[in-house]
């Protein structure tokens, strides 16, 4: 009887993980990151610096994938608009009289404007790649990243350009790393809970059918327009609140390193290795990647580059030979896994069945 | 040759109608225009020069672009960095061979080095298209040919980055250039004054376009592929090669950057990234025409120049990508498949 109740209860857990998008593995591992930075050796600071940097890159490669792996398109000005919404956060706190903006708006406030001006583009690019497909969509997304870049390249009086702007950090200084690494982990659990939860209603078959074939799923009375539009706001929107962070973070803005279209290669890098379509695929990645990434570039400062160039051949890999990335091999190798052990139950079954038929 | 007089005023007339029906074709000409009396009255004769040699420039960069989304169906993001290999190649071919003839060099070896090292380029180029196509795209096309346009896209984007930062990685992110390829005085044209580097660099562009033409359309290995362009499984059937042809056609489209590379060493010097702004000019020149469509990317190339020397006169030299990118963005939402459309298979696929 009381084990009875304690399957329910450990049931009805699962089934609540679930809802939100956890297995109880994906659970497990979460608490795992959550209390990480109190286990030597991540409570170093350089170590928390590279956690932050992972679950960064994570939230955004799942924001990046919310578009490329359900809607198939995939948004070349990804980079350009977390800048933005970086940028617009970092003007809006900006305290220095030089600038032609000097409001010195808390980066709280500012964060989520940047998110809503960099939903607005979203809903913009949405619409303008609206007619477009496949490949078209992506260079009309790349095209407006590159003039994006270019338009903060040239307001100096407002960015200061090329030149780059310091804006003040979130929190006060000499909090150390591990505040950031709480703050920028909630925002990407936000970002993949929100965005999960939209993938699972209607919504997520909506995206997969419009992805798979665009004419069919009109034809099945889906309106393409609304979604596409729709999911590319939601993605820009929270693109632009992780470009905060990032403003807030790492204090130092300069089109280059933040909207350009090598930025948004990266994301899509850990998105594809990850698994397309699966979201959580990224994250699994990301933070191993970061770790791997920033092991090689600090023991091997002689080699520039390396880094990234292990990255690119490794996404070539992965999209010739194995498309279905992380994810799918997590899948295949927790159904042979699962497999092993019931496999005499189903072998059971499917006599079972076969006597039926017959 | 009676053959070729027959065909041209049918297909001179056909442009014309062609111009006259197709809304977006007038409006362009028409802008076009407007920009060269724009370009002719800010600037002068010397920028309408300019114009001509970068415009000659795009379209070679175009050209090996549109040939192989045309051929092969790839949208190539890394078409840029064949031209960063160019540089480089002709870099360490030309330097050392100059500093081999001495202080005191033979005026005709002098003269004639630089195409040594423009050569060079080209067949290094041919040499890693081949390697590229064989290593990368073989196997994704023998795997599956499904969503690939978008794969090949994606692949793409990944062989740039992978050169990119396998170039820093070996020659290190230092700026190599030369300043000049002939140190002789400019050339007086229509009363401006040509550098001799922009006039071979025009002459350059001019004839390996006419020579990759002419392959396409005069030898046999060109008409098989513009057969398989046409029709990949109907040039399978009467018996062409497909492999051949698919690694053909990429080799001569990275030997085409190649070439452009080397020739422009003396405006951009090699360095990883030096592939971005010409990949850029590639682009708009192939979504204003029409990705795949060849003689196009020829005159696109020319437009795009005027819009870039344009925007160069009217604002600053900073603004040189935002405004023909803006443009690019209204051609595309007006007419998506270009000013002179392609009908290039899988085009529409998702």
């Amino acid at each position: 009887m009381n084990e009875k109740t304690s399957t329910t209860t450990w049931q009805r857990f699962t089934a609540l993980l679930k809802k939100v998008g956890f297995t109880p593995l994906g659970f497990f591992l979460l608490i795992l990151l959550i209390v990480l930075p109190y286990i030597p050796p991540f409570d170093q600071e350089h170590i928390l610096r590279w956690m932050i940097m992972g679950a960064f890159l994570a939230a955004q490669s799942v924001a990046f994938d919310f578009t490329a792996g359900y809607i198939n398109v995939v948004n070349f000005g990804f980079a350009a608009l977390l800048g933005l919404g970086a940028y617009t956060s970092g003007m809006l706190a900006n305290t220095r009289p030089s600038l032609i903006l000097h409001l010195g708006v808390s980066p709280w406030i500012g964060i989520w404007v940047g998110a809503i001006v960099a939903g607005l583009v979203g809903l913009l690019l949405g619409m303008l790649t609206l007619r477009l497909r496949g490949i078209y969509a992506a260079v009309m997304a790349w095209f407006v990243g590159i003039a994006l870049l270019g338009i903060v390249n040239n307001m100096t009086d407002w960015t200061r350009g090329a030149l780059g702007m310091a804006p003040p950090s979130l929190l006060a200084r000499g909090v150390g790393n591990r505040p950031y690494f709480y703050i920028i982990l909630g925002m990407m659990l936000v970002v993949y809970i929100v965005l999960k939860l939209i993938t699972n209603s209607n919504y997520g078959l909506a995206f997969r059918a419009i992805g798979q074939n665009i004419d069919a799923a009109r034809a099945s009375g889906i309106n393409p327009t609304k979604y596409r539009v729709f999911n590319f706001t939601v993605s820009a929107f929270f693109a632009g609140w992780l470009g905060g962070f990032y403003a807030h973070y790492f204090g130092s803005l300069t089109p280059a390193t933040l909207m350009h279209t090598s930025k948004t290669v990266e994301v899509l890098a850990i998105a594809y290795i990850g698994g397309r379509g699966s979201l959580w695929g990224g994250i699994a990645v990301a933070f191993p990647f970061v770790f791997f990434i920033e092991y090689i570039r600090s023991n091997l400062t002689d080699l520039p580059g390396l880094h990234l160039v292990i990255y690119g051949i490794l996404m070539i890999l992965i999209m010739i030979y194995y498309p279905s990335g992380f994810s799918g091999f997590f899948d295949w190798a927790k159904g042979k896994i699962l497999g092993l052990f019931s496999k005499a139950k189903t072998q059971r079954h499917e006599t079972d069945l076969r006597t039926d038929q017959g | 040759m009676s053959n070729i007089t027959s065909v041209r005023p049918a297909t001179l007339t056909s442009l014309l109608t062609r111009i006259k029906d197709n809304r977006p074709v007038f409006i362009v000409s028409v802008f076009s225009l407007i920009l060269l009396i724009v370009i002719g009255i800010k600037g002068g004769p010397p920028q309408i020069l300019n114009t001509f040699v970068s415009g000659g420039m795009w379209a070679l960069m175009a050209v090996g672009l549109a040939l192989v989304f045309g051929v092969m169906n790839i949208p190539h993001f890394a078409h840029g960095e064949s031209f960063m290999v160019g540089t480089y190649v002709a870099y360490y071919v030309y330097t050392p061979l100059l500093a081999a003839l001495g202080s005191n060099p033979n005026p005709v070896f002098k003269a004639l080095s630089p195409f040594a090292g423009i050569i060079a380029a080209g067949l290094v180029g041919a040499i890693l298209g081949i390697i590229v196509e064989r290593l990368i795209f073989a196997p994704l096309r023998h795997r599956t040919r499904s969503g690939w346009v978008m794969n090949a896209f994606l692949l793409t984007v990944g062989i740039s980055f992978v050169m990119t930062n396998g170039a820093t990685l070996t020659v290190g992110p230092n700026f190599r250039g030369i300043p000049t390829y002939w140190d002789v005085d400019p050339i007086e044209i229509l009363g401006a004054r040509l550098a001799v580097d922009r006039l071979v660099a025009f002459f350059i562009s001019g004839v390996t376009i006419a020579l990759v033409w002419f392959f396409l359309h005069r030898t046999r290995t060109g008409r098989a592929i513009r057969a398989v362009a046409q029709d990949e499984t109907g040039a399978q059937m009467v018996g062409i090669d497909l492999d051949f042809i698919h690694t053909l056609t990429f080799s001569l489209s990275t030997a085409t950057a190649a070439i452009a590379g080397a020739a422009l060493l003396f405006m951009f010097q090699a360095y990883p990234t030096v592939g971005l702004k010409p990949l850029y000019f590639a682009w708009y020149v192939v979504m204003l025409v029409g990705l795949g469509n060849i003689a196009g990317a020829i005159v696109g190339g020319f437009i795009v120049a005027l819009l870039q020397t344009a925007t160069q006169l009217l604002f600053t030299i900073t603004w040189e990508t935002v405004i023909p990118t803006i443009v690019m963005i209204l051609v595309l939402l007006l007419a998506p498949s270009g000013l002179f459309g392609s009908e290039v298979k899988g085009i529409q696929e998702q």
